[in-house]
């Protein structure tokens, strides 16, 4: 039973020696950032006046004090001491095993033992060196700050300038003298401010889906949207797979007259333009904060625009904008000019979407001859009835004039020939043709063979593709 | 009454680690963890190249007991009936006939299981089987093996055409593997000295066989303080790479890490030190004394790990230290 008592009570004095050194380090800890707290009161002493170095003194001394509290309330498990005195008195751990197994009951002869053997160990030792002195890192900056206190005591009172700072909120003279001092549409905007209380017509942009396959868009001269809104578009084009689908590719090339027209930009649609300015004119801002300038320059630009094709559409629109923007009626502008945006918008719809094409013609030609596309019409609604596609029995579709019309442009013409399957004899025509890179489909067919039957010899092909490989270039033969 | 037993238990040690050191010059080390095995009850993977010493060191230990011994020298062809035994057609003495079952080696107290990884799969089976149930099954009938029941494997590591390593499973159930290295060049001097001259050193028995069974009761009731166990887990958890905690080089090199076997064999062989030491407890320098014989079977390389040659026991050491850290972590100030 002694040697329990002094277990606990070794372990209780390092207990609170471990407390007492926590409330100094935290005390400490919460002194130095008390007091550099404490300088922001001197440092305003002009404004606190002599308030400022109770202030400085009290903000430290709550530091600190709250430093102590915080460490004394810290809980000290009994465990903890114990491994303590263990690691200093190099003990292998004997009091903190003691400890955990002071309470058990009933003790095995080894827990008797060693209760006995950890209390003789801890009897007349020193425990105060146990708990070593820490200091926080925060001491470094306590001369520091304690230097700092006492020159800004000295010291007069700091005074920052004034007007250091320029105002951002103008104030309502400066915003009454501005106004006067500019055009006279800011006077009547005051009176198209009080009117705009209507809720105004979003200008909404009506972007169209892309279609699948479709990977980016269409720039001008880009040639390989001819195989767009194709299912062999993401297909590399090396020569196995040229092998595989040459065939496909040269059927959609027959089909000249069903290839999208690539001298026309369709990024730059009448509409698209207008829109785009229309949109940077008005994003972000109120309809109050309009710069009239911009609106006019806007509706010019629809003038222009206007008469290049479809103005007779818009143009009465764009008329009644410029009519009201001179009378400054702000709100009946922006309204008339976004009356002329819908009405191109719809005008491009009609169009075809702004994908203007052989395909497209002739789309509109199969179904309305004379016209361009009809009202409402959807691409991909009728898609199946494209040449080539679902149910159109027409699969090379109309003829394009584009190709006639340029004798410098490439070509393809090609004749479906019948045999064990179906096949295309093609002919590039044009300065395609001419091209040095081009290499005829049955020229090269026999260097390939020979390389396969070299191949063959030198076994670098397995012996159970050796037949598959043989057979395939048979079959390419009879073709 | 404590201090009695455990004083007893460090003589008993002393002697035995004395008598075979009579016949062993150096592997300091290695009797020391072969006794520990012993009085824990576990068994004892032997790996070494040829003539070291390894065979001399069991069969010393068994004349030190007063322990049965046998050696089973594994070859392919050996078979599981020629461990275990098999059964015979006996006659009584009115003539009767009747099957009995004629013992194998293996029914010994010290089982010497030399060059373990040249039997196949289905032998080395039934010696692990026996080591980890502590009996044998004949036709139904299970035969207990004799308490205490040592099993000392050796194995060479270089040779490996014609052998079947053991499996991981089977590796685990091995408390401790030892690599037995070459003697320093004063040790081998006094190899030469001692086996060369005209009398052989001979060993008596140091400790009756019956009181290894007790010590190992003893072993068991040494206590041990929860920061202790805790470090024993970490070690072990920290060696699986799928632990979040797990330091860079066990994600980095190890596939899996130890089982909860190793743990109990740590503590285990924790107590066994700290009763060698005449202390009561265990503290976490025996723990960390025999890492790395507990450990370095358990833990398996991944294929960076094999193909950088990663040391096992290199590894071990960064792992406990990496656990050591985890094991201070969040303390407050004071305690870490």
């Amino acid at each position: 039973m002694r040697s329990e008592e002094a277990i606990r009570a070794a372990v209780q004095r390092v207990g609170r020696i471990v407390r007492v050194r926590r409330a100094a380090l935290y005390g400490l800890r919460g002194l130095a950032w008390g007091l550099t707290t404490g300088l922001i009161p001197l440092l305003g002493k002009a404004g606190l006046g002599p308030a400022a170095l109770p202030a400085a003194l009290a903000l430290a001394a709550v530091g600190g004090m709250a430093g102590i509290v915080y460490g004394l309330l810290l809980p000290v498990p009994l465990r903890e001491p114990a491994r303590l005195v263990d690691r200093t008195f190099r003990l292998d751990d004997r009091l903190a095993t003691a400890v955990e197994h002071l309470g058990q009951v009933p003790r095995g002869p080894l827990v008797e033992a060693l209760i006995e053997d950890a209390a003789d160990r801890v009897r007349d030792r020193d425990l105060g060196a146990t708990v070593p002195w820490r200091w926080p890192r925060e001491v470094r900056i306590l001369p520091a700050s304690a230097l700092a206190l006492w020159v800004l005591v000295l010291l007069p009172p700091v005074r920052f300038p004034e007007g250091v700072f320029p105002s951002l909120t103008p104030s309502g003279e400066q915003e009454a003298e501005r106004q006067a001092q500019s055009v006279p549409v800011a006077q009547d905007r005051r009176l198209a401010r009080a009117r705009e209380t209507a809720p105004r017509v979003e200008v909404q942009e009506r972007d169209y889906l892309r279609r699948r396959g479709t990977g980016r868009e269409t720039q001008q001269g880009d040639l390989s949207a001819i195989f767009r809104d194709t299912n062999i578009a993401q297909r590399r084009p090396d020569f196995s797979s040229f092998l595989k689908h040459g065939d496909d590719r040269l059927k959609i090339l027959g089909q000249v007259e069903s290839l999208p027209d690539l001298q026309r930009d369709f990024t730059q649609s009448q509409f698209r333009v207008a829109f785009r300015r229309a949109k940077r004119l008005l994003a972000g801002i109120r309809p109050d904060q309009v710069s009239p300038e911009k609106l006019r320059e806007l509706l010019d630009e629809m003038r222009r625009l206007g008469r290049r094709g479809g103005g007779e559409e818009w143009g009465q629109d764009v008329w009644e904008g410029s009519e009201a923007l001179a009378d400054g009626r702000m709100q009946r502008a922006l309204e008339a000019m976004e009356r002329a945006l819908s009405r191109m918008r719809a005008m491009e719809e009609r169009s075809g979407k702004g994908l203007e094409g052989g395909r497209d013609r002739g789309r509109g030609q199969g179904r309305n001859p004379g016209m361009r596309g009809g009202e409402g019409e959807d691409f991909g609604e009728y898609e199946g009835s494209l040449p080539g596609k679902g149910t159109n029995p027409d699969w090379r579709g109309a003829p394009s004039t584009r190709l006639a019309q340029d004798p410098l442009d490439s070509a393809v013409e090609g004749q479906p020939r019948r045999g064990r399957r179906d096949a295309f004899d093609t002919n590039l025509l044009g300065k395609g043709s001419r091209n040095p890179s081009h290499l005829p489909y049955m020229s090269v067919y026999a260097q390939y063979r020979k390389m396969m039957e070299e191949a063959l010899t030198k076994e670098t092909i397995p012996l159970d593709y050796r037949t598959q490989v043989k057979e395939y270039f048979r079959a390419l033969e009879e073709r | 009454m404590g201090e009695e037993r455990v004083e007893r238990f460090g003589r008993a040690f002393e002697a035995l680690r004395g008598e075979i050191q009579k016949v062993i010059v150096g592997h300091d080390d290695i009797v020391e963890q072969v006794l520990v095995c012993l009085f824990v009850g576990g068994h004892v993977l032997l790996e070494g190249v040829p003539g070291l010493g390894k065979t001399l060191l069991v069969k010393t230990l068994s004349g030190c007991l007063d322990l049965s011994f046998s050696r089973i020298q594994f070859t392919p062809d050996l078979m599981p009936a020629d461990i275990i035994g098999t059964n015979i057609i006996g006659e009584d003495a009115e003539g009767r006939r009747h099957f009995q079952f004629q013992r194998g080696p293996i029914f010994a107290h010290i089982v010497l299981a030399d060059e373990v990884n040249r039997a196949t799969p289905k032998t080395q089976s039934a010696l692990l089987e026996a080591m980890q149930e502590g009996n044998v099954t004949v036709s139904g009938t299970a035969y207990p093996v004799p308490v205490p029941f040592f099993v000392l494997a050796t194995q060479n590591p270089i040779e490996m055409e014609g052998t079947y390593p053991l499996p991981e499973a089977q590796l685990d159930r091995f408390l401790f593997k030892l690599r037995v290295r070459y003697p320093a060049l004063e040790e081998l001097n006094e190899i030469i000295e001692r086996t060369t001259r005209a009398e052989e050193p001979t060993v008596g028995h140091a400790l009756p066989g019956d009181q290894v069974s007790g010590f190992k009761e003893l072993v068991r009731e040494v206590p041990i303080a929860s920061h202790v166990r805790e470090l024993a887990s970490t070690i072990v958890t920290a060696t699986h790479p799928q632990w979040p905690q797990a330091p860079e080089v066990t994600r980095r090199y190890i596939r899996y890490g130890a089982s909860p076997r190793a743990a109990q064999a740590l503590v285990l062989g924790g107590k066994v030190l700290a009763l060698r030491a005449g202390r009561f407890n265990v503290s976490a320098e025996d723990l960390k004394a025999i890492t790395l014989p507990a450990l370095r079977h358990r833990i398996i390389l991944n294929f960076e790990g094999e193909a950088e040659g990663i040391d096992v026991d290199q590894l071990i050491l960064q792992v406990v230290e990496a656990a050591e850290v985890e094991a201070r972590r969040g303390k407050e100030v004071f305690f870490r």
